[in-house]
């Protein structure tokens, strides 16, 4: 692991409207790390992906991505970002596996290019990689969760980016393709270094897997190696867990309170 | 059909029905995958605003009628479809309300033009149904220009528009800029409903531009073949319409969205019994 920081946000706060999201987050994830960013449903884990994502704009604290600043960053092509299943894709969409994966090239190849022989090569090494490759002149749609899902990951790889980042991706997919899910994000990240952050509320099944947790509820409770997480676990559950029951009994309002779930319009995040 | 090669009228009118036959399902297809089939039904109503206005001038000013009211029904429209944008922001939860509200706004006003320009006659009956012989060679050529623009701007912002209408947030996440391609496309859509109109009128326009994809899509295994199957079907159904209302002497607007919606129905009964279900 290299000290070169992919990702640094200093001092980060979130609001919705007068509702507290994300409150002084400082979270430094560096090359070649594989973070798992754990906390209960409405912690803010999605809030914070996609404020790292430009999709949501930025309100406080500072935000920097491979040493840039984030409102000005452009090579959002080394970035990989697989969002939740189902998350605002539409399952009916006349769309091949094929066509779909070639989607992860187009915010690289940019305005006005059209893909190479190449590109469609890598196209397949990416399906190859998740194990998808003969299912890749079948549409979205004919596809189990599972399946849908791997093809998104095979989406986000095609780009070689540096930077994957997961949220609930393993969110209604059967355990044994959840734990080959996690057998190759573990793959991706030790043989070719790529730096991972792995959004989930499902703390167990991940642990073996990463080399970082961070533990969100509105605050960071924890960020460290997972063999002190570990040795905390108890305690630091019951803290963030804890907090979690105060935030439900504080808000009764459903709009605010599903932030996890929130697939609305992006929050006026990029511009055009 | 001898009398297609005969009267220049009825030549350009056929050659403006094949281009519209292929420009209106391609351009549906996003249209239709984007969810925006209303929101084409709703322009393609301002577009009658813009053309009562332009008669409405027409009678105030002489010279202005020898404008053809079709081109500020376009702009019409793409000064609808902006406003449409401003009030979906502006009712985040309620998109849909925002095409309504100009709708029946944009009803409302051209209404109030056609009384002014002296009530319904002739001119405008073609404009709301369709006309064959109302493209001139003028009208052709603009149609033809008009009509390479948009494929060609389709073409160059494929990608961007499939990615877009696939997945916004992950399209966005990716650094695709959406608020621009998506200002782009609503013109693209406006000026499509403009060319299609001369031919099948305003009423059916939205029709062109759905049926066709709507048909497609029952049985296209991918995106280019959605393209491909509507603008076949699309295509198809313009010239046997327009030919069938030529020797039944009917409408050709509604005889070509007669023969879309066989068509259709058609692909519905194929392809259940092929076992398919809904899309």
């Amino acid at each position: 692991m290299s000290t070169e920081e992919i990702v640094a946000m200093d001092h980060v706060s979130f609001k919705y409207g007068r509702q507290n999201v994300l409150d002084d987050i400082s979270l430094h994830v560096k090359k070649g790390s594989f973070l798992g960013l754990v906390g209960p449903n409405g912690s803010g884990k999605s809030t914070l992906i996609k404020l790292l994502l430009g999709l949501h704009k930025q309100q406080d604290g500072t935000i920097q991505l491979f040493g840039e600043d984030h409102r000005r960053f452009r090579g959002w092509s080394r970035v990989g970002f697989v969002s939740q299943k189902a998350a605002s894709f539409n399952s009916g969409f006349p769309a091949t596996v094929k066509e779909v994966v070639s989607m992860g090239l187009y915010g690289k190849k940019g305005l006005f290019r059209f893909l190479t022989k190449k590109d469609r090569q890598r196209v397949e090494e990416a399906l190859e990689k998740v194990g998808m490759r003969e299912y890749k002149n079948k549409t979205i749609g004919q596809l189990s969760g599972g399946q849908q899902q791997r093809v998104f990951i095979a989406r986000a790889l095609v780009s070689d980016p540096e930077l994957l980042i997961l949220d609930e991706p393993t969110v209604g997919v059967d355990a044994e393709s959840v734990q080959n899910f996690y057998t190759l994000l573990k793959e991706l990240n030790e043989q070719q270094g790529m730096t991972l952050i792995l959004v989930t509320h499902d703390i167990g099944a991940m642990s073996s897997y990463v080399t970082d947790v961070a533990c969100l509820n509105k605050c960071l409770h924890y960020h460290g190696g997972i063999v002190d997480y570990e040795e905390n676990r108890e305690e630091l559950m019951n803290r963030m867990y804890g907090h979690e029951v105060n935030v439900i009994e504080h808000n009764h309002d459903h709009h605010h309170h599903s932030h996890d779930h929130d697939h609305d319009d992006l929050h006026g995040g990029r511009p055009g | 059909m001898s009398a297609f090669w005969t009267y220049e009228f009825l030549r350009y009118s056929l050659f403006t029905s094949m281009m519209i036959g292929v420009l209106a399902p391609v351009m549906g297809v996003f249209v239709v995958v984007r969810r925006m089939s209303l929101m084409a039904d709703a322009l393609s109503h301002i577009t009658l605003t813009g053309i009562a206005f332009s008669l409405l001038i027409g009678r105030w000013h002489p010279p202005a009628a020898a404008w053809n009211p079709v081109y500020m029904g376009m702009v019409f429209a793409v000064g609808g479809s902006v406003l449409i944008d401003r009030l979906r922001r502006i009712f985040m939860h309620y998109k849909e309300a925002a095409i309504t509200i100009i709708l029946s706004g944009a009803i409302g006003v051209g209404v109030v033009f056609i009384s002014l320009a002296d009530g319904f006659n002739t001119d405008l009956f073609s404009y709301l149904f369709g006309s064959v012989s109302a493209v001139s060679r003028t009208d052709f050529f603009i149609i033809l220009i008009l009509s390479s623009v948009v494929l060609l701007l389709l073409v160059l912002f494929y990608k961007e528009l499939f990615f877009l209408s696939f997945d916004e947030e992950q399209a966005v996440a990716s650094g695709i800029p959406r608020q621009r391609i998506h200002a782009l496309f609503i013109v693209m859509t406006a000026l499509v409903i403009g060319l299609s109109m001369q031919i099948v009128g305003i009423l059916l326009v939205s029709a062109l531009m759905t049926l066709p994809v709507a048909a497609a899509m029952r049985f296209a295994g991918s995106f280019k073949q959605l393209f491909i199957y509507a603008a076949v079907i699309g295509e198809v159904c313009v010239l046997t319409g327009l030919f069938a209302a030529f020797y039944l002497d009917t409408a050709p607007g509604g005889t070509i969205v007669l023969l879309n919606t066989l068509v259709l129905v058609l692909s519905i009964a194929v392809s259940k019994a092929a076992g398919k279900e809904a899309v």
